[in-house]
């Protein structure tokens, strides 16, 4: 087994101090800060939301998984800013939704937003509507993420994004939501302008649509 | 017999109808039960905290919604927070929502030190608030006689594993139960008999009848192994606790998706289960199965339209249900309201007709008559 492949594991099997000396090693080998992330870190975090999808993982294993991963991070982090050049990305603002106290995944957006080179406001959990609002007037951001890991909170996603119209700041941003029970469908009805299915893949849509709007 | 809408000559009463339904026999018809916070509110255009400021308006919001939407039970505050407070957690008041934790309480084993584990609910924190206004909808009941509005009042029990995680935080909770799981029973060993303790004194106070629930032991929580062996045991001695100390009925409502663990859920012994956005055709089977078995006592299913998700999480059983209550018209709940009395009722165990998850914030009244009507029209009794 690669010493990437170690790292992927480990990650998977949630073993947090083993993964972080894996990537001080792999680093020492001379292994690249973005192979590192992409291959070792974000590959075994998705095999274990590939897991949990299969009903083989669940949020204390995702939880320890996400752990090594973010502990991980502390490492490749500066490496990985310094590779991006110091140029933004763009501008985003992400919460948890008013009523709904889970961060796991919103935390993860951040730190690969962050390593993508975006400059993030994390608002973490429970999040009121209207400070969500408040951070978008004050921070003109290009995406606003919102996520939900309740069936019931949800709902209160097409709340924010209505709020967010009102306000008059709809046509000036990119809306992209997620969590656990929220899928293409839901993002569809409620008029969001992307969904992605995990942290890692939330990277590539940002992207795109921070493309779509203006300089 | 016939029923209008607005009827109030009915022959059986809500008390008797819904009381039977949790003992599994039948009356005249199938009741309706949504957990009515919003209904009631948003009848008498009041935020949660302008009732939780002055519990004299949660009552008369209690009891005109229940004169108005004509459903078949109703609730006191009904939320999380009085016991995790009483206990030391500060909790804020949003003011159109139920109180929630502010910071966890217990960030180490260390911590628990602190925590007042033994409550007295007619002293401590703002229990004595939630037992005057069960004392308040019983006197205005009673005064409204033994007709129309003979109304059975539900209260709220949380099993140990959620109060332990309002108590650490959510997040610690489930790192808890990965790293240190003889401290996660430790935990929930201690944190029992708070909320028993408030049950009792809401039975004594004028509750008829209580509903647990578990929103972090489900399959998008936690694995059914951990659930089997940490949590499941703490639901069931919360349960047997309640009907041993008071004799009443029991509901319990597994929040989420629980498929692949219904046949443990059953055999926490409650007489009804009040069932999140699963299918209600495999929760039925189960039911029967496990009684068959004589596992579990289960008597009547309470649910499900849709009031939440629009499928569950596992991938595998979809589930028809959509956000109906909130989105869906009036004939979509006319719908899945007669698939689930259908279903339910086939298998011989009681349907008590509800949503899936609480009476949604901001559903129209329409939705909500088109449930109390949709069981009148197809849940009467031959």
């Amino acid at each position: 087994m690669s010493i990437i492949e170690a790292i992927r594991k480990n990650v998977y099997d949630g073993d947090e101090n083993n993964t972080i000396e894996l990537v001080k090693k792999a680093l020492d080998e001379g292994k690249r800060a973005k192979e590192i992330l992409d291959e070792g870190l974000v590959a075994g975090l998705r095999d274990c939301g590939d897991g949990f999808e299969r009903g083989e993982k669940f949020i204390p294993e995702m939880l320890m998984s996400s752990e090594s991963m973010k502990k991980a991070m502390e490492v490749l982090k500066p490496l990985l800013l310094e590779g991006a050049g110091g140029a933004s990305t763009g501008r985003a603002v992400l919460a948890t939704v008013e009523g709904d106290v889970h961060d796991i995944g919103l935390e993860l957006v951040a730190t690969m937003f962050e390593t993508a080179g975006f400059e993030v406001r994390n608002m973490g959990p429970d999040v009121p509507t209207e400070d969500i609002v408040d951070a978008v007037k004050a921070d003109n951001p290009h995406i606003v993420g919102l996520s939900a890991l309740l069936s019931n909170t949800m709902d209160v996603m097409p709340d924010v994004i209505e709020a967010l119209e009102k306000a008059g700041l709809r046509d000036s941003i990119k809306i992209m939501v997620g969590g656990a029970p929220v899928k293409q469908d839901f993002a569809d009805e409620i008029g969001a302008d992307g969904w992605a299915y995990d942290a890692a893949s939330a990277v590539p849509k940002a992207k795109e649509l921070r493309a779509q709007l203006p300089e | 017999m016939t029923y209008y809408m607005y009827s109030n000559t009915q022959e059986v009463t809500p008390y008797e109808r819904m009381m039977a339904s949790l003992n599994g026999e039948k009356t005249d018809r199938v009741p309706v039960h949504f957990y009515p916070r919003w209904a009631a509110l948003e009848y008498i255009g009041a935020t949660f905290k302008q009732t939780w400021d002055d519990p004299d308006l949660y009552v008369k919001g209690q009891i005109l919604a229940q004169e108005r939407f004509q459903y078949d039970c109703i609730i006191d505050y009904d939320m999380m927070g009085p016991v995790e407070e009483a206990m030391g957690a500060k909790l804020k008041y949003p003011e159109n929502d139920v109180p929630q934790i502010a910071e966890p309480l217990i960030k180490t084993k260390e911590d628990m030190k602190n925590v007042k584990w033994k409550l007295d609910p007619r002293k401590d924190g703002n229990m004595p608030k939630v037992l005057y206004v069960i004392r308040r909808l019983k006197e205005e009941l009673i005064k409204r006689g033994r007709g129309t509005q003979h109304v059975p009042i539900m209260t709220w029990g949380s099993c140990p594993s959620r109060t332990v995680a309002c108590l650490t935080g959510f997040k610690e909770w489930f790192l808890i139960v990965a790293r240190d799981p003889d401290w996660a029973v430790e935990l929930m060993e201690k944190a029992l008999d708070g909320w028993l303790q408030l049950v009792i004194a809401a039975w004594e106070a004028g509750a008829d009848c209580v509903w647990v629930n578990d929103p972090v032991s489900s399959r998008d929580c936690i694995s059914r192994d951990h659930y089997y062996k940490l949590t499941q045991p703490y639901e069931r001695k919360f349960i047997e606790a309640i009907r041993k100390e008071t004799g009443m009925n029991i509901t319990m409502h597994p929040c989420g998706n629980w498929h692949d663990r219904m046949d443990l859920v059953y055999e926490n012994q409650a007489d009804c289960y009040f069932l999140g956005p699963m299918d209600i055709e495999l929760c039925t089977k189960i039911a029967v199965e496990t009684n068959e078995k004589g596992l579990s006592r289960v008597k009547a299913l309470n649910g499900n339209v849709g009031a939440a998700t629009k499928s569950t999480t596992d991938g595998q059983t979809a589930v028809p249900y959509a956000t109906t209550m909130k989105r869906g018209k009036p004939e979509d709940i006319e719908k899945e309201s007669k698939a689930v009395i259908d279903t339910v009722e086939a298998a011989d165990l009681r349907c008590i007709l509800g949503t899936n998850c609480w009476d949604v914030k901001g559903s129209s009244f329409a939705n909500r008559d088109a449930m109390v009507y949709s069981a009148r029209k197809y849940g009467q009794y031959k």
